[in-house]
């Protein structure tokens, strides 16, 4: 698939692209994020009482769906994460975004003083920003927690006496904060990916795969160097 | 800094008062979406409350059946009452103060028939309902509430009156509470038909 994207690709269209993830990289992106995403609709209405009424057959329809998308997806993130950890790209790919920084403190600075309208020089850009690393980082972080304290609530969904009131009504607190926190997050995050026009071609990487080169040298020169560097030295491309 | 770029102390103290003021709202917005009440209901509209017409009927098997309306209710000897609210969805909301008369107090005035074992609560759209023993419904921490936290009741709550049971699950305290009817068998609750324990006990 490498070939036949980057050749087609660069042959008829004449522009020149570069890998930024590997199939496995993406799969553990989509994974975690459809079900993300639908278990923060589903649990969202808890806020909507009219929706929250909605039964099937006796149960709260949205409820038990959350409940049900919510275990389904403790096995999706144990099996993704166990694959991500097996596999030397998503690997890399971790210890890239794990790699934090002085460079990532001066993009930081960097990125506050040219909000505030000051002129200021970027450091160099490796494969992410200090703001990728950080909404990676938060992701996760989010993604775990909810996870542990979803799954303790979803125990209490079944059976409800198995933990006490003491505990359920504390992780129901903590499971409610981490979700509302990251709801500006995923806005932001949706909107530089989606929206924003000096920095939406990164979907491309999240969705084919593939980025023009020319765009990713402007965003990450210190990757695109390192990755001619080993193309120079002849690293055969699919073996990254 | 630039010197020439210091703000104006006036324009300091405008941003360092905008920030409270976002702050304080932020954090009362956050503390109500975190730690505040969720609404249930499966009666909507929301049942509408007319002091003039509404009526708290009392019977069933009971010696003296008895209507109130809302002011006589109020004239009942009161009690106040600080307790926490459990819902079996996971959230609660501790220290809710209610304002009510026991209903020990309502069992008291119309007099249980011999037969009379169990309680059943409705709501005022008719669809919701649930119940108690006779027992359980003796328990002195049993109201019939007015107020919630010094006011009347907000519509959502159940205004102008709900059961609290503070030792079982929200859902054995129909709001919008009408009548209360004494049976020799227990009735099933709206969400027990669906499921849900009959005795709510609170694993506290």
């Amino acid at each position: 698939m490498d070939q036949r994207l980057s050749g087609v690709d660069s042959a008829s269209q004449g522009v020149s692209l570069v890998r930024r993830f590997g199939l496995a990289t993406r799969l553990v992106h989509w994974g975690l994020a459809v079900p993300f995403v639908l278990l923060l609709l589903t649990g969202l209405t808890n806020y909507w009482p009219e929706l929250k009424a909605i039964h099937l057959g006796g149960a709260r329809l949205l409820a038990w769906l959350h409940v049900v998308l919510g275990f389904a997806m403790v096995g999706v993130a144990v099996a993704l994460g166990a694959g991500a950890l097996a596999r030397r790209d998503t690997r890399r790919d971790a210890r890239e975004v794990a790699r934090v920084g002085m460079d990532d403190y001066l993009w930081l600075q960097h990125q506050g003083l040219r909000l505030a309208g000051e002129a200021s020089n970027p450091p160099r850009v490796g494969k992410f920003n200090a703001g990728q690393k950080l909404n990676a980082l938060a992701s996760a972080g989010v993604t775990a927690g909810l996870l542990g304290t979803g799954t303790v609530l979803g125990v209490n969904y079944v059976s409800k006496t198995v933990f006490s009131v003491g505990l359920v009504e504390p992780v129901f607190r903590w499971h409610t904060a981490l979700a509302l926190l990251f709801v500006p997050v995923l806005l932001g995050h949706v909107y530089l990916a989606v929206v924003h026009p000096s920095t939406r071609e990164s979907l491309r990487g999240m969705t084919r795969g593939m980025v023009r080169r020319e765009w990713a040298r402007r965003h990450h020169p210190s990757w695109v160097s390192d990755l001619e560097r080993e193309e120079g030295a002849g690293t055969p491309r699919g073996s990254r | 800094m630039d010197p020439s770029r210091a703000i104006s102390r006036a324009r300091f103290l405008a941003l360092v008062a905008g920030g409270a003021v976002l702050g304080y709202g932020g954090a009362r917005i956050w503390g109500r979406a975190i730690k505040g009440w969720r609404y249930n209901t499966v009666e909507r509209p929301v049942p509408a409350f007319d002091a003039s017409e509404y009526r708290l009927v009392v019977d069933g098997l009971v010696e003296r059946p008895l209507t109130f309306t809302y002011d006589e209710l109020r004239a009942l000897p009161g009690v106040r009452q600080v307790s926490d609210f459990h819902c079996v969805e996971g959230w609660g909301v501790d220290d809710v103060q209610w304002d009510g008369v026991r209903l020990q107090t309502l069992i008291d005035l119309a007099g249980p028939a011999a037969n009379a074992k169990y309680v059943t609560f409705h709501s005022m759209g008719g669809v919701y309902r649930d119940s108690l023993s006779l027992q359980q419904a003796r328990l002195p921490d049993v109201l019939v509430a007015y107020d919630m936290d010094g006011e009347p009741l907000k519509d959502d709550h159940g205004l102008p009156l709900r059961l609290v049971m503070p030792r079982m699950f929200g859902y054995k305290g129909p709001k919008w509470l009408t009548r209360i009817e004494f049976r020799d068998l227990q009735d099933t609750g709206y969400w027990e038909a669906r499921g849900w324990r009959i005795d709510a006990w609170i694993n506290a």
